[in-house]
Order: structure tokens, then C-alpha cells, then sequence
């Protein structure tokens, strides 16, 4: 089994950020900025050197929990740094995206790392519909669209116009071509059985995030089942499992900070006005939507959002066990962690990737 | 507006070949496929052109068609038709075999036509009708959504059978590299359109079109099968009259992006 740090390139000062969504600018000192990213880049070069298979950078917008709204950019910062291990964007939000441009962005990468780059697909969480003023109804149909064309994009020899029903570009002719042929490895990132099959029938992988393993295998199951009906078996890469982390010398100490952090009373991980996060849901289902009885049913600046959970904790045994799980249960090849959690600095993160590497990795290795 | 199709014939070879006609402006030379004569693609067309609907003989309620000998010689009989209805030059499109005549036309009467628009042409890697397929599953073979098939009627078994056979005889499907080797000869502006999710027409194929007509744009039509105008006729439309308007200069955004003035 594979190991990929989910480099998060925080904010070191994110702990102060209030309990909102987007996280006003005015929190982000330029000095503290320049001094974070280079140390999360110091992160991603000491994950290569302990024996991380893949770095991965994600698609966030306003904030600074996860500044990394242009992955691809990020992405090519740290493939100068780290030349060998594998380079992935899981990945760019789709439905926020011109199509086209993140086509452009993969080939490029694909050309800076020499065919180290893996691909990712998202919709992305309802909170990042309000970036670029998508509407949160078409985000399904945009994100099936542009997966389709990129792929279109990325293989075309010829130049081509394309008539869709979200994207209409009467020039396509994306340079340079991707090393990787046809196209570089593509994860799909979903827990819709739409985009599920869409990920079957089109060969390419799945990446889940942040389920129990119970709530995964239902999602692999499916897509295992749909991939051998379109007449394939997928490699152990093809299937990603993101989770968060804290390793700890011991599960005591583990579990010392898991309580602490539960005493510190974490806020939500996406912080949303309750309206808000209803009007998005309702645009998304198509659902029922009352403002009023919301407002008049609600607190003064309610706020509505999950705390993100820890979905593997302890020492590196335990660690190793519990990744261990999805493996077996799930198929899962790649688990893709981000380690800068609250109440974790630089420093700590550091030591992690030390233990993790050196105690955890090598038993990753034996299934 | 509903718009009045007229239906005359005009000698043309020793064929009777019976046409649509609708609209006004500039003349239109349409040959499809029979189950898809009166689309929104031709009412939109009528709107701003003079468009003429030609029945291919072989196929629809024509004769048996013994006579043509090779799609060349068709395209022959369709040019002569097309020269008798109209003095001007005109745009010729064709769809699926229409579009693999079109292709003939195009190379064989330079003079006649002023802009070709191929829609899902099955000149190259067109994998023909497979032996034992009945009128009704090849009609379901070519649409993306089931829902969609239902919106047109399937050939009479009798018509199916008869325009197969002559498909079959004249080689389509199976002597593309004849029609490929006219390309060169295709001077007009061109457009070939494809479904993106076709059955019958490799995805292959659009790129040699690009390559080998000198002056050709390939379109993808998302989410559309081989009958492009039955799973996503705006699209459809909307590529076609651009097209037909702007030639190779389509490609030349026309669209305000302006919001608030």
C-alpha cells in the first residue's frame, strides 16, 4: 500500500481564524503567509525523504486552513523540490473551473514532473459553490461535463470545437500533449453513484474522503461492481482513501491529544450561516427552501458545520492497523492523509511524518 | 412560427427526385437521413435560409435504386437535382450517409458549393449496419438516451431493408479510404460534427477529417449519440446556423459578456 501526505499548506496562525466561511483576508499577514508555505514545503520534502509514495495538493478557496485555491500552482512549486515521488492534484473542483484551463494545467504538470502526476476530479463541498458564483443545481452536470472534455481535451490530436451543455469552446487544441498516454491517472473523487459509474465506465480511479470504513466500502463496492461490468479490474491505485491523522510515539499519547483538542472545543471545519448552508443544500437536491422560516426558527448569527473527525489515531501500530482496514475491506491502494491538524504546529507535523515514515510506512509495505 | 415545408420532384439522371422546401435567403442543400427530414435543425435553418430537403433516391418512399453504381455516381444524381432547384451557390449539408454523399458532392461540383457541413458522416471508420440488426435496434443504436429515440419513428422494416442494401452495395462502411482520398479535393469551408457518445462512427474519425480537408473544423457534441438532432438539437442548431452564417470564422467569439451595462 501506497502513503501520500494531503499537504494542507495552513496558515501557522489558523488556530485564530474565527468560526467563519470565507475567512476574511484581512486575517492574513503576507510575512506569516511566505513563512507557512515554505514550511509546508519543508513538510512535503521531508515526506519524499521518508518514504512517501505521493504529495497531493487540493482545490480550497478563502481560507487559510487550506490556501491552496490554484493546486496547480502549488503543485509545481513543490515537484522542484521533490523530484521523485508522484505529484497529485486531488484535485481541481470542477464545476468552479474552465475545463480547458485545468486540461492545460495537467498536461503542463504532467510535462514539469516527467510524468510524475496523478489527476483528481471534484464537485467540492457545498461551501465552495459560492466561489466563482457557480450555481449549486448545475455543479452535478458541470462537474460530468468537464470530466468528459478534459479527457477529450487532454487525448485530441486535431484541434476541435466543443458544444456542451455547460462549456461551448470553439477552439480546443491543448499543448502540450501529457507525457503519460493517453492522459495521466485520473481520480474521481464522489460518493454520488452517478460519478461513481461515470469513474467505472470510464476506467478511471475513485477517491473517497473522511467515511468510515463502513460507509466507504458501500461506496467501493458499488464502483467494484460497476468496473467489472465494464470489463475491468482496477489496480490497487485506482482506489484513494483520504483521512485525517495524529500519530503519536504511543496510543496514550495519541489519544492525550485527541482529548485535548476535544477540551479546546473545535469550531466547525466549514463554518456556514445556517440560511446559507440550507440554500445551497436546497439548490443542490432541489429541494424546498424557506428563508423565512429559517430565520424565524434560528438564533442570532447561527452558524451551522461539521468539526472534522480524526480518522486515524494513535500510535503507529494502531495506525498502520486501522489504514490496514481499508485496505482489506475497501481495496483502497493510496491513503492520502493531511497531517497539520488543530493544535498541531509545524514542528509537530515534522516529527509525524519522522514516525510515520519510519514506523508506520514499512508496515504499509506488507499488504 | 410553424413553417410551411413545400414538396415538389425534379428530374435529375433519369431519377425523380422528390425535395422539401421552406424559407427564404440563401439556398440550402439538405441531405438526411429519412426518419430525420423535419427537425428543428431545418425549421431553424428555414428561418433564415432557403433550404431544399432532397429524398435520396434509394431511400424513404423512392424507388429501389438499381442504377448508381458507387456513392460518386449518387452524388452525381444529387449534384444535377440540387443544380436545377437553385442557380446560386449553395451550402450543402449532409447527415450520416447524406453527409458521405456530401462529401462527393462537394469534391466532384467545387463551383456549386459554397460551405459544407457534415453532421456524424459515415464516410470513414463506420462500423455499417451489422448483419440481423432489425429496424428497430439500429434505430435504438443511435441515440445517447433511450428517452430520446422515442421522439423519432423507426424506419419500416421494408425501407430499413431497402436503403441497407444500398448502402451496402455503394460501400458504405466499407471503402472509406475511396471517399478519404477525396478530401484533399475539398475546398470550401468545412465543418464535420460528431456526437461525442456515437456507436456507429469511430472517435477516430474526426481527426482525419480535420487533417485532411484543407479548410475544416471538427465539432464534439456532448452527450450526443449518432442522431446528434434527436439527443441534443440545440446544440446541434446552434453549430449549424453559426456555422452556415460565419464559415471558418465561428470560431470568433460573438457572445457579449457584458453584465451590467
Amino acid at each position: 500500500m501506497k502513503a501520500s501526505l494531503f499537504a494542507g499548506m495552513g496558515y501557522s496562525e489558523r488556530h485564530k481564524f474565527p468560526f467563519t466561511w470565507p475567512v476574511p483576508p484581512v486575517y492574513a499577514d503576507p510575512a506569516i503567509s511566505v513563512k507557512s508555505y515554505q514550511e509546508g514545503m519543508d513538510e512535503c520534502s521531508l515526506a519524499e525523504d521518508v518514504g512517501f509514495d505521493w504529495i497531493s495538493f487540493s482545490e480550497h478557496h478563502y481560507s487559510g486552513r487550506i490556501p491552496t485555491g490554484t493546486p496547480a500552482v502549488m503543485a509545481a512549486a513543490v515537484a522542484e523540490r521533490c523530484k521523485k515521488i508522484k505529484i497529485a492534484v486531488l484535485g481541481h473542483l470542477l464545476p468552479l473551473n474552465n475545463p480547458v484551463r485545468v486540461a492545460e494545467e495537467l498536461a503542463l504538470l504532467d510535462n514539469l514532473t516527467n510524468g510524475r502526476l496523478v489527476s483528481g476530479f471534484l464537485r467540492g463541498t457545498p461551501n465552495e459553490d459560492q466561489v466563482y458564483s457557480v450555481n449549486p443545481a448545475e455543479g452535478r452536470g458541470r462537474l460530468l461535463e468537464s470530466m468528459d472534455l478534459i479527457q477529450k481535451a487532454l487525448t485530441e490530436p486535431q484541434p476541435f470545437s466543443w458544444e456542451g451543455r455547460y462549456y461551448q469552446y470553439r477552439t480546443v487544441a491543448v499543448w502540450p500533449r501529457p507525457v503519460q498516454q493517453p492522459f495521466p491517472p485520473a481520480i474521481v473523487g464522489t460518493r454520488s453513484d452517478d460519478t461513481i459509474r461515470y469513474a467505472a465506465e470510464n476506467r478511471l480511479g475513485l477517491g473517497v474522503s473522511f467515511l468510515s470504513v463502513e460507509e466507504t466500502a458501500v461506496i467501493t463496492d458499488k464502483y467494484h461492481k460497476w468496473c467489472a461490468e465494464a470489463g475491468w479490474t482496477p489496480a490497487p491505485d485506482n482506489i484513494v482513501y483520504r483521512g485525517s491523522i495524529y500519530v503519536a510515539e504511543t496510543d496514550e499519547l495519541a489519544t492525550e491529544w485527541f482529548e485535548g483538542l476535544m477540551r479546546s472545543k473545535p469550531g466547525p471545519n466549514i463554518p456556514l450561516r445556517r440560511t446559507v448552508a440550507e440554500a445551497i443544500q436546497s439548490a443542490r437536491t432541489g429541494g424546498p427552501f424557506d428563508l423565512r422560516g429559517l430565520v424565524a426558527g434560528s438564533p442570532e448569527g447561527d452558524v451551522v458545520g461539521n468539526a472534522l473527525g480524526i480518522n486515524f489515531l494513535g500510535g503507529p501500530d494502531t495506525v498502520a492497523k486501522q489504514i490496514k482496514e481499508f485496505h482489506d475491506r475497501c481495496g483502497v491502494g493510496v491513503v492520502d492523509m493531511p497531517f497539520q491538524q488543530n493544535k498541531v504546529d509545524h514542528n509537530g507535523v515534522m516529527k509525524e511524518l519522522e514516525l510515520f515514515g519510519k514506523e508506520v510506512i514499512p508496515q504499509l509495505r506488507e499488504f | 412560427m410553424e413553417l410551411k415545408f413545400k414538396q415538389g420532384q425534379v428530374d435529375a439522371a433519369g431519377f425523380k427526385v422528390r425535395y422539401w422546401e421552406a424559407g427564404n435567403g440563401r439556398p440550402v442543400i439538405m441531405l438526411d437521413e429519412t426518419e430525420w427530414r423535419n427537425t428543428k435543425l431545418h425549421e431553424a435553418l428555414a428561418e433564415k435560409y432557403h433550404i431544399f430537403t432532397l429524398e435520396i433516391p434509394g431511400t424513404g418512399d423512392s424507388a429501389t435504386n438499381t442504377e448508381s453504381q458507387s456513392i460518386g455516381d449518387l452524388a452525381s444524381v444529387i449534384s444535377t437535382a440540387a443544380s436545377s432547384l437553385t442557380s446560386e451557390r449553395y451550402t450543402l449539408i449532409g447527415t450520416s450517409f447524406g453527409a458521405h454523399l456530401a462529401i462527393w458532392q462537394a469534391a466532384q461540383s467545387p463551383d456549386s458549393v459554397e460551405a459544407l457541413i457534415l453532421i456524424s458522416p459515415t464516410a470513414i471508420l463506420y462500423q455499417g449496419v451489422i448483419a440481423g440488426t432489425t429496424a428497430q435496434e439500429f434505430h435504438d443504436s443511435l441515440f445517447a438516451h433511450a428517452e430520446n429515440a422515442q421522439q423519432f419513428v423507426a424506419l419500416n422494416p421494408d425501407v430499413f431493408a431497402k436503403e441497407s442494401a444500398l448502402k451496402c452495395r455503394l460501400g458504405s462502411g466499407t471503402r472509406g479510404y475511396e471517399t478519404e482520398s477525396k478530401f484533399a479535393d475539398i475546398h470550401c469551408p468545412t465543418l464535420a460534427i460528431f456526437g461525442r457518445n456515437d456507436r456507429l462512427v469511430s472517435p477516430e474519425a474526426a481527426r482525419v477529417y480535420r487533417e485532411k480537408i484543407p479548410n475544416s473544423n471538427i465539432a464534439i457534441v456532448y452527450d450526443a449519440g449518432h442522431c446528434i438532432v434527436g439527443d441534443r438539437p440545440e446544440a446541434l442548431v446552434n453549430s449549424v446556423v453559426d456555422y452556415s452564417e460565419h464559415w471558418e470564422t465561428f470560431i470568433v467569439g460573438h457572445q457579449s459578456g457584458l453584465i451590467n451595462p
